[in-house]
């Protein structure tokens, strides 16, 4: 049975708008000088198509229709024009005489080839935006609406209208020849062309958002943009490079997602499902490109190496060695952090693990990579092939949460999964990071930056980086790639939120590897155990300094809340105090309290001689007649004074003078436990 | 998406004419990355049936030339309609005659 196929005459206008816009507008722009106008009469030619054909049936041929029509529109603009300006009537009586010469009954308007060039170098100026370079080539070039851009794009449609308007006034206010680059600009402007195409591409082939992993639609794009571009372009070798770059990735296309949409890695694709004439066709494009001569460039360099990918009949059979030397020439010609993690990633398999992961570890403090989920999941690659597990689903886990992409997130975290069950010792740093902002004598305020600061540490080092494995080396890289170039308030803000976390997690001093900024003292390291062995045995020891320092030494607060103590906030029993001074970065105790251990506990009882009120550490006279101290920091029994922290600091440099080798004494600060001695 | 799409010759021989504006279809149609693969196929060519355990290879037929398939085009287009307006295109280019076009799945 024979059903006649009866045209739908939207799709079929659209059909064959697709397939003619660029001609249509590249010749409408040359006639009118204005891309955007010729844009506009095209799109009359597309409505008249849209109102006439339902009603006079779809014409014989209607690629010439709409090119004809489009043109007609083009002279009638003209000819309005020409009562303004006589050298446009000039033109458009010339045009119209040409026009008329090539009307035969099946003429196909003579199209310059040149002028779909000039498009796609005006579409693609580097006056324009990246993102507008690639709406208004898709528009222009690919005849899309604004509506299936927006859909490739994940934006609205009317993200995309305006950008392309908003493209169309910059070339138009920047007067934006339409003419092919001369050759001093062809290099830079070519390049700039290659970029958006490949751009376009790469939203397609890896969908940088979204659910789908690939949006096949854009590659298509991208692919014929490629193709039109080399005849149009021939003698360009990157040109042909791209083109091959793109046939041999796309050749891919099937074999590279799995049964419910996951990504499947190179290295374990069917090879049986790669399209082999899109690889013929990548290897054609090649061999135009090494013809063409000249040292390669990126493009042919990356499809040097897709060559390589394709010619190996298994992934066993790639050679490696020859893509790592491809990669090696790469990193020269385009040295960005994504080549160099690649690079790692070929070194890696053709000399061994460890030193892929020695060319990863130089790019953790690269800015460009620090939310780039491939970072973590190469090196999780890398540590998994070293048998390094734990470490490796660390990065496994923090790729995961770093990826856009539902199906690559779904893929990182089955491989973490399964590298066997998570045994980190311990807590992770995700849930500690709530735990310490969930406590309720955190105002809002400091909840919220130090939730700022906790926020980036766990994007970048993994909400599963197990705390016991924390290092200050790591929280220094996140410091330097995120806040480097920040003002020093902003650094010491976020320094001293991980000093804070790092205080109440009980971790080794996390921000060892950060000094503070603009000048202001270096952090003192605490006394080691022989120091602190010659601290308790300086002879004449006062008993108030002795309990003050060990006081200092085993709770591990700050000199300050030390001081602030009162006997009333005393347990002696339980051998602990409620603080009274609240300063987040040097109270230790979480709960606003210091703890002391047998040694200040076997002191206190002595200091406090039976005072059961005031200032527990009380200096050695009474204030004079000048000074008036505040009621509270005076003991009501003997009419002393709170000792303060200048006098209790100078005592104590005053006694350490001679331990010292720098001859300056210590600071009470340096009493502090050292880290994991607590 | 892809299509093939499949001639079967005409009565009319081709002539020059036919040849040089099919050459300037298919340049037009490779610089636009629409046509993947293209070329002429051999009238009859050798039939491979198979009924249950036998294989049967059998040259031709040949006697009804006009069925025999005479072309190809493997093209990558956009959508149906976009085949169908350049299967349009290329028949009015050859005249009188019949070309059927197929949606290729896979590989």
């Amino acid at each position: 049975m024979i059903v006649p196929v009866l045209p739908d005459v939207h799709r079929t206008v659209d059909a064959a708008w697709k397939l003619e816009s660029a001609k249509i507008v590249a010749s409408l722009t040359r006639m009118v000088r204005d891309v955007g106008l010729a844009e506009e009469l095209a799109q009359d030619a597309l409505v008249a198509a849209l109102e006439q054909w339902p009603v006079s049936g779809v014409p014989d041929n209607p690629g010439a229709w709409l090119t004809t029509t489009a043109k007609r529109r083009a002279l009638d603009h003209l000819r309005r024009a020409q009562r303004l300006e006589r050298k446009q009537e000039q033109l458009a009586h010339e045009l119209g005489q040409r026009q008329e010469r090539q009307q035969g009954p099946d003429a196909r308007p003579d199209d310059e080839p040149d002028d779909v060039l000039r498009l796609v170098f005006l579409s693609c100026h580097p006056v324009l935006p990246t993102e507008a370079r690639a709406a208004l080539t898709l528009r222009l070039l690919g005849g899309l609406t604004a509506e299936e851009i927006a859909r490739a794009f994940l934006v609205t449609e009317t993200v995309i209208t305006q950008r392309v308007a908003a493209a169309k006034r910059t070339l138009a206010e920047e007067s934006v020849p339409f003419e092919l680059p001369d050759g001093d600009h062809l290099a830079e402007r070519l390049s700039s062309v290659l970029e958006v195409i490949y751009l376009i591409f790469n939203e397609g082939y890896s969908a940088t958002s979204g659910d789908d992993l690939m949006r096949p639609g854009l590659c298509l794009e991208a692919l014929r943009l490629g193709r039109l571009l080399a005849e149009l372009a021939p003698r360009e070798p990157e040109v042909h490079g791209l083109v091959a770059l793109m046939e041999i990735q796309a050749s891919r296309a099937a074999a590279r997602t799995g049964p419910s949409g996951e990504p499947v890695p190179l290295h374990e694709q069917n090879r049986g499902r790669w399209d082999q004439l899109l690889i013929r066709r990548g290897f054609t494009a090649m061999l135009k490109a090494r013809e063409v001569g000249g040292a390669p460039g990126p493009y042919m360099l990356q499809a040097a190496i897709a060559v390589c990918h394709a010619q190996a009949r298994s992934a066993e059979d790639t050679d490696w060695a020859q893509i790592a030397a491809l990669y090696a020439a790469l990193t020269r010609v385009l040295p960005t952090p994504v080549v160099r993690l690649n690079r790692a990633v070929a070194v890696g398999k053709a000399h061994g693990p460890q030193a892929g992961l020695d060319l990863t570890d130089a790019l953790l403090t690269d800015p460009v990579l620090r939310d780039y989920h491939l970072l973590p999941g190469v090196r999780g690659d890398l540590l998994a092939g070293l048998g390094r597990f734990d470490e490796a689903r660390v990065e496994f886990r923090r790729a995961a949460s770093l990826a856009r992409n539902a199906a690559e997130r779904a893929f990182l975290e089955r491989r973490a999964d399964e590298l066997g069950a998570a045994a980190p010792a311990g807590p992770v740093l995700g849930q500690a990071a709530e735990e310490f902002l969930g406590r309720d004598d955190l105002d809002p305020a400091t909840s919220r930056s130090y939730g700022q600061t906790l926020r980036r540490l766990r994007r970048t080092l993994g909400d599963q980086q197990p705390l016991a494995s924390l290092t200050a080396e790591q929280v220094a890289r996140v410091f330097t790639t995120t806040w480097g170039e920040a003002a020093p308030a902003t650094w010491n803000r976020h320094r001293a939120a991980v000093r804070s976390f790092g205080a109440w997690a009980s971790l080794d001093d996390l921000t060892a590897g950060l000094d503070r900024r603009a000048g202001t003292r270096p952090r003192a390291r605490p006394l080691d155990p022989a120091q602190l062995d010659a601290v308790w045995s300086l002879p004449d020891l006062p008993l108030r300094e002795e309990t003050l320092w060990r006081l200092l030494h085993e709770s591990g607060a700050g000199a300050t809340a030390v001081l602030a103590l009162d006997v009333e906030d005393l347990d002696l029993d339980d051998r602990r105090a409620r603080t009274r001074i609240r300063t987040p970065a040097s109270v230790r105790p979480r709960d606003g309290r210091v703890t002391w251990r047998s040694g200040t506990a076997r002191l206190l009882p002595l200091l406090l001689a039976g005072r059961t009120r005031g200032p527990v550490f009380l200096s050695d006279r009474r204030p004079g007649p000048a000074r008036t101290p505040e009621a509270a920091d005076l003991c009501p029994d003997t009419g002393r004074r709170r000792l303060s922290y200048e006098r209790a600091e100078y005592l104590f440099k005053q006694a350490t003078r001679p331990l010292d080798p720098a001859r300056d004494g210590y600071t009470l600060h340096r009493l502090k436990p050292a880290p994991g001695d607590r | 998406m892809r299509y093939l799409m499949t001639t079967k010759p005409s009565d009319t021989a081709p002539d020059e004419k036919l040849y040089a504006e099919m050459g300037r279809f298919i340049e037009e149609l490779t610089a636009a990355g629409v046509l993947l693969a293209t070329g002429g196929l051999e009238p009859g060519g050798i039939r491979v049936t198979s009924a249950g355990d036998e294989i049967t290879v059998t040259d031709g037929p040949f006697a009804e030339a006009k069925e025999a398939v005479a072309g190809f085009a493997l093209i990558e287009v956009r959508s149906q309609e976009e085949a169908i307006e350049l299967a349009r295109r290329f028949r009015r280019i050859v005249g009188d005659g019949e070309s059927v076009v197929q949606q290729v799945f896979g590989p």
